[in-house]
């Protein structure tokens, strides 16, 4: 630590600061316009210089970079500082006098008309004030080194290499973030990065994955993460205060030896875009029911609020069941939830808002416990219910004052008519379908799936979470749509299952069952891939098969399929059975 | 094989390009011819200093003389030289307004006054063979450093013998080198600065051509002062043969192992790379030019932390000027005694507190001799400009010399008799600098040379500080504004608070140093930026839209009869009269070139 003195005020700071940082310090304020503490100081605008005395000498240096020495003494607002802050700031004004941060530096330093008229002016609001801060992001943290200076002098511009768009652009958009007068524009559709769960809002390489995630901490998409690509930025680790991040972190895999399994994997969410009729991903405020749910959420993009893209709370919100269920061209099937979830919307909408909200269904499906009374409710809460099944969503405008809107346009089936209803908002029901990955799982764990996709349970009613694999049970929306209680039911069930065998210590196996006699064994592995139970393992060291006993439910598959008589019925060996025809010969 | 006679051509840039080379051709066959090639040789030598008069040749070891050669004179020459033993007065150097020739090359006032240290074997040595760089006490100065002396030694012999750098800061070269060898690193850079961007200086790329292994054999012994095993010389393209008598010269000293491993069979390697600046000015600049050695853009960057401690890749480099290094031999080897006993003040306590040795400058402008001079410091300014350069051109009075190169300052008459001394240059206004010296005469306007020199720092300007990218600019339109009679009294309050901002504030040397032919132009004449601004009157008669060519009718009739010559030659159509009448300018088409003026042999034309 060194005690300087700055305007008078004593500080201690530490040794080899910048002036900048220690004056941050002492409360004291000094001008910046090229500075970013994210950056090395570049030390170009000079609007920072102050009066560094030492001795009898004083000298004139940028605070951004200059180092403070013990003893040394600093003024910040010396007559001839303030003289040059005054002309450098009139040079800049007549240069750039549109731009924001420029006439608010100038006015902050009572700067009002520079002497001299420019040549050069710059009439753009957004003009480039050359402070380099987007080429040193690019160069010296990100480190892809797409943006430079280009020609010396009055002519110094920031460009491309060859002014066109570079390849080695990453598109982090650090350089937008960075310039100080909005110069530079990302275009956002060139986001290479993963798409998070929920597409609203900012999207950057580090993100919680899901709003409810559990832990609730930040992940790193690889794939888009600067860091990854050119080794550069660093700036998360930079700000985060405990360290916590580590980028030497790999994937891994890890291998849990377990005697049942559990396959509970989800549902996905039917893309509406395949249904362009409702405009999903081509107009703006169409949203998806998950993206809906997000914007609902206090956590979430808009913290809860309810607006449209614009930013403005809608007027009126339409909210679309049965979006891609109950739909042959689709799935057949009821998602069983939208209803519900749909009410639930209507409600929250009209709790958080004044707008006219109005619901397009098929059929009201309100089943469960409390349901057909929440459903009263909203009836009474001014909700709008059309029956019938929305045609499809067009751009409109509100009749009498003209501003863009949406239309929904359905056929109202219990007056009869056709009807246009004006929305600025509207919400689509999408179906709950398989995951896109369930054919591997099934495959994995050699269970069965319905027509609808969904996995197979044993028995509809008798044995709903159980499957044809011994030791593999299912639950939740894995099985077929279902809410949140009839999965928790249906999970805990199978947990109990599971319990049961794990209490008894023992499982009890097929007395019919597959055995390889392994003398006989040639290896030829037809037999693996036949079992529909996945008991056959072939075992390496030995060349041979083995039947896992626990699995095998005795079907005979194998044993006829087997070219060299090698598998046989445990107990039931052509040796035994003579054995036993003797026995009975006697 | 010993001969009788030397003919040294000189092979400078300047010779070069006035066909130097065809009359080298032209001797030698002019000497077989007469079957005098056992006796007389011909050499090619670098630069000799005297380009105003070249191509020019000096026969050793009389010392002859001979100037501004033309091949058709080469025939009779070594007829009447080398066969009959008679001087050809014709091509001898006769100085201005005297009638007699004088001979001998140490007879004449342009040689006679200076004194060579750097450039001491300027036109004696063919640079391209380091043997007879050897033979003129070559590389004993590195013998006696690796033999005989400690790196500490070395030291305290150029911080005794008072050297400061002659690129431009004159910081004190012992100094300089200390500092870096006592920053802890595994490696540590030298660097030699060859870029030279001042223009018409051409100091450094003579000493390169005419002496290059002076500059590699001070690199060497500094090499080994600081603890370097790795050296840059970084030089301008635009310097073909420069460029490539170095390269020769390297290639022979690694023959002979002068650099490479275990030079002198001492535990001491030492390697030189060459590379190529692009020619901006700013890359003279000693971050820019690191920058460049880098690959980065040469855009100087902010030194809080001097290049001594982390220049070149970070790491302690030590950078001086290619005069700074061709200094270091001679030191070594006379002793710094000797050394600091040229020169001003005393530099045993402070070593700010002197100018040691000699300063090259290239002498240009309005004077009689302009060439390359290597003058002891301490000599005045005058005696430069009037002995050595021969007075003004032409006959006429001194106004102003310029020196320190494009950002120099201009040094009125009153203060002529300064000594050449870094501090008293600087307290004027002006510095050392590089070794740039302009003259200016009566016909100059001291705002247009401002405006000029400020031009082309503006243009060199690298744009990345705000003062000096749009402070010079709105200099240069506010000079610009003068010079065309729009000036006004705010202007010149305006300009010169200018320019004293962008002194104080810019980033690098070149903003800091840029506005000083302006400031003291605005210090010496203030009264020709009046003239501009109040009477709209260019003192100088050369801001075109200030003046107007006027036909003084008693001359034109008088003594040239209305020879009708300028109303031939004006482009303008704007002359009228007829032959043996008066002739008078229409002022409205009179497009201001002055060629009427330069065509009329009667002086009938004047400016106002
Ligand atoms: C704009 C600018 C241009 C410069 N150009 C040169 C140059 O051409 N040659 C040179 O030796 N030094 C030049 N210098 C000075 C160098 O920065 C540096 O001071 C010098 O090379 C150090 O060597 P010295 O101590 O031997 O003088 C320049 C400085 C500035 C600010
Ligand atoms: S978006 Fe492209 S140009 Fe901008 S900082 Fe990132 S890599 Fe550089
Ligand atoms: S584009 Fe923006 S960040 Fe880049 S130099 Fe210009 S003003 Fe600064
Ligand atoms: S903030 Fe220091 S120079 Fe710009």
């Amino acid at each position: 630590m060194v005690t300087i003195n700055i305007d008078g005020k004593s500080v201690e700071v530490l040794e080899e600061t910048t002036i900048l940082k220690a004056a941050e310090q002492a409360g004291v304020w000094i001008p910046t316009m090229c500075h970013s503490e994210h950056l090395e100081p570049y030390g170009v605008c000079r609007l920072c210089s102050v009066e560094v005395v030492r001795g009898k000498r004083s000298r004139i240096v940028t605070a951004c970079n200059f180092p403070v020495r013990g003893g040394m003494t600093i003024h910040t607002n010396s007559k001839k500082v303030q003289w040059l802050r005054q002309v450098i700031m009139e040079l800049m004004l007549s240069r750039w006098p549109r731009v924001r941060v420029v006439k608010e530096m100038a006015e902050r330093l009572a700067v009002k008309e520079p002497r001299f008229p420019s040549l050069e002016r710059d009439e753009a609001e957004d003009a480039c004030i050359l402070c380099g801060m987007c080429v040193n992001m690019c160069n010296d943290v990100v480190k892809a080194g797409v943006l430079g200076f280009a020609h010396s002098g009055i002519k110094r511009e920031v460009v491309l290499p060859f002014d066109e768009r570079s390849d080695s652009c990453i598109v982090c958009g650090a350089c937008a973030h960075v310039c100080p007068t909005g110069h530079i524009k990302v275009i956002l559709e060139d986001y290479r990065g993963k798409k998070p769960e929920f597409t609203l809002g900012p999207k950057t390489p580090i993100y919680v994955p899901t709003l409810q995630a559990v832990p609730r901490v930040p992940v790193i998409d690889a794939e888009s993460c600067i860091h990854f690509e050119t080794g550069g930025c660093e700036i998360c680790a930079k700000v985060c205060e405990p360290n916590a991040i580590d980028y030497s972190m790999q994937d891994e895999i890890v291998e849990i030896e377990v005697g049942q399994v559990l396959v509970s994997t989800g549902f996905d969410l039917f893309d509406a875009s395949a249904m362009a009729q409702y405009g999903y991903g081509r107009l703006d405020n169409v949203y998806s029911s998950l993206e809906f749910e997000s914007i609902l959420n206090s956590t979430g993009p808009t913290g809860g609020k309810i607006v449209m893209k614009s930013g403005k709370e809608p007027k009126a919100v339409g909210i679309i069941h049965c979006i891609g269920s109950r739909d042959t061209n689709h799935h057949a099937y009821c998602s069983r939830v939208c209803c519900m979830y749909a009410l639930k919307f209507a409600h929250l909408v009209r709790d958080r808002t004044d707008a006219a909200i109005y619901q397009f269904y098929i059929d009201m499906r309100a089943f469960g416990k409390g349901y057909e009374e929440f459903y009263n409710r909203l009836l009474d809460e001014g909700v709008t219910m059309i029956r019938g099944k929305a045609a499809e969503v067009v751009e409109g405008c509100w009749q009498g004052n003209g501003e863009p809107s949406l239309k929904i346009r359905c056929e109202d089936t219990l007056i009869g008519k056709f009807r246009e209803v004006p929305v600025d908002m509207v919400v689509l029901c999408n179906a709950i379908e398989p995951r896109r990955d369930s054919d591997a799982v099934r495959r994995l764990f050699s269970i069965s799936k319905s027509p609808d996709g969904f996995f197979l349970e044993r028995h509809p009613k008798l044995d709903p979470t159980s499957t044809a694999t011994e030791g593999v049970f299912i639950a939740g929306c894995a099985q077929g749509p279902k809410d949140i209680p009839d999965t928790v039911a249906q999970a805990g069930s199978a947990a109990a299952r599971i319990l049961s065998v794990i209490a008894k210590g023992e499982v009890e196996i097929e007395p019919v069952r597959a055995m390889v006699q392994e003398e006989y064994c040639s290896g030829c592995k037809i037999c693996n891939n036949l079992c529909p139970y996945i008991a056959i393992e072939f075992l390496e060291e030995k060349k041979v098969s083995h039947v896992n006993e626990a699995l095998c439910k005795g079907c005979g598959t194998c044993v006829a399929a087997c070219p060299s008589s090698a598998m046989t019925g445990h107990g039931f060996t052509d040796a035994q059975i003579l054995a036993e025809l003797d026995g009975l010969m006697i | 094989m010993a001969y009788r006679t030397y003919l040294m051509v000189c092979a400078g840039t300047g010779c070069v390009a006035n066909q130097s080379m065809k009359i080298k051709d032209k001797l030698e066959s002019e000497i077989r011819k007469r079957g005098l090639q056992d006796e007389v040789s011909v050499v090619t030598t670098g630069c000799n200093g005297f380009c105003a008069v070249g191509p020019l040749m000096v026969v050793q070891p009389d010392g002859i003389f001979y100037q501004l050669l033309k091949e058709t004179d080469i025939p009779f020459l070594v007829e009447e030289h080398f066969v009959k033993g008679r001087l050809v007065k014709e091509l001898l150097y006769t100085p201005p307004r005297e009638k007699a020739p004088i001979p001998k090359m140490s007879d004449i006032p342009f040689f006679a006054d200076q004194t060579l240290i750097v450039l001491r074997n300027r036109g004696l040595i063919n640079p391209e063979n380091i043997d007879e760089y050897i033979a003129r006490g070559g590389y004993q100065a590195l013998a006696k450093v690796l033999t005989l002396m400690t790196p500490d030694q070395v030291i305290q012999e150029i911080k005794a013998s008072g050297l400061r750098g002659r690129g431009g800061g004159g910081f004190p070269t012992g100094i300089k080198w200390e500092t870096c060898k006592n920053v802890p690193s595994d490696t540590h850079y030298v660097i030699c600065n060859a870029d030279e961007g001042d223009p018409g200086a051409f100091m450094d790329r003579s000493t390169i051509e005419s002496d290059p292994h002076a500059v590699i054999e001070g690199m060497l012994i500094g090499a080994y002062a600081i603890g370097s095993r790795e050296g840059y010389v970084y030089i301008r393209n635009e310097y073909p043969i420069a460029l490539e008598r170095l390269q020769v010269a390297i290639k022979q000293a690694r023959e002979y192992g002068l650099l490479g491993q275990k030079i002198f069979n001492k535990d001491f390697d030492f390697e030189i790379r060459i590379v190529r600046g692009a020619g901006a000015f700013v890359c003279g600049e000693s971050t820019a030019l690191m920058a460049s050695i880098e690959g980065r853009p040469g855009e100087p960057r902010a030194k809080y932390v001097h290049t001594v401690e982390r220049g070149l890749w970070d790491k302690p480099t030590c950078l001086n000027n290619v005069e700074t290094w061709a200094n270091v031999p001679q030191i070594i080897e006379k002793g710094a005694g000797w050394f600091s006993s040229i020169g001003t003040g005393d530099v045993t306590s402070d070593a700010w507190g002197g100018s040691k040795g000699t300063k090259v400058f290239s002498l240009a402008g309005k004077v009689n001799n302009t060439g390359l001079i290597e003058v002891p410091m301490g000599i005045t300014l005058r005696k430069i400009i009037f002995d050595i350069g021969g007075g003004i051109k032409d006959g006429k009075k001194f106004k102003a010399v310029q020196t320190g190169g494009p950002s120099g300052g201009f040094i009125p008459e009153s203060l002529l008799d300064l000594p050449v001394d870094y501090e008293e240059l600087t307290k004027v206004g002006s510095m050392m600098g590089s070794g740039g010296m302009v003259v200016a005469d009566e016909n100059n306007c001291m705002v247009d040379m401002a405006k000029y020199f400020l031009a082309f720092t503006q243009a060199e300007s690298c744009g990345k500080c705000v003062p000096c990218r749009e402070g010079t600019k709105r200099m240069l339109d506010i000079l610009e504004k003068i010079t065309v009679g729009k000036g006004t009294e705010e202007d010149l309050v305006l300009l010169e608070e200018l320019s004293n901002m962008v002194v104080e504030s810019s980033l690098c040397a070149l903003g800091g140093s840029a506005p000083n032919p302006v400031l003291t132009t605005l210090k010496y004449f203030r009264e020709e930026y009046e003239a501009h601004v109040k009477d709209k009157h260019c003192p100088g008669h050369s801001c075109r839209e200030l003046i107007q060519y006027i036909i003084d009718p008693e001359l034109c009739l008088g003594k040239g009869h209305g020879c009708h010559v300028c109303a031939k030659n004006c482009p303008d159509g704007a002359i009228v009269g007829e032959t043996k009448q008066v002739h008078t300018i229409d002022v409205m088409k009179c497009g201001k070139c002055g060629i009427c003026y330069d065509v009329c042999k009667f002086d009938a034309i004047h400016i106002e």
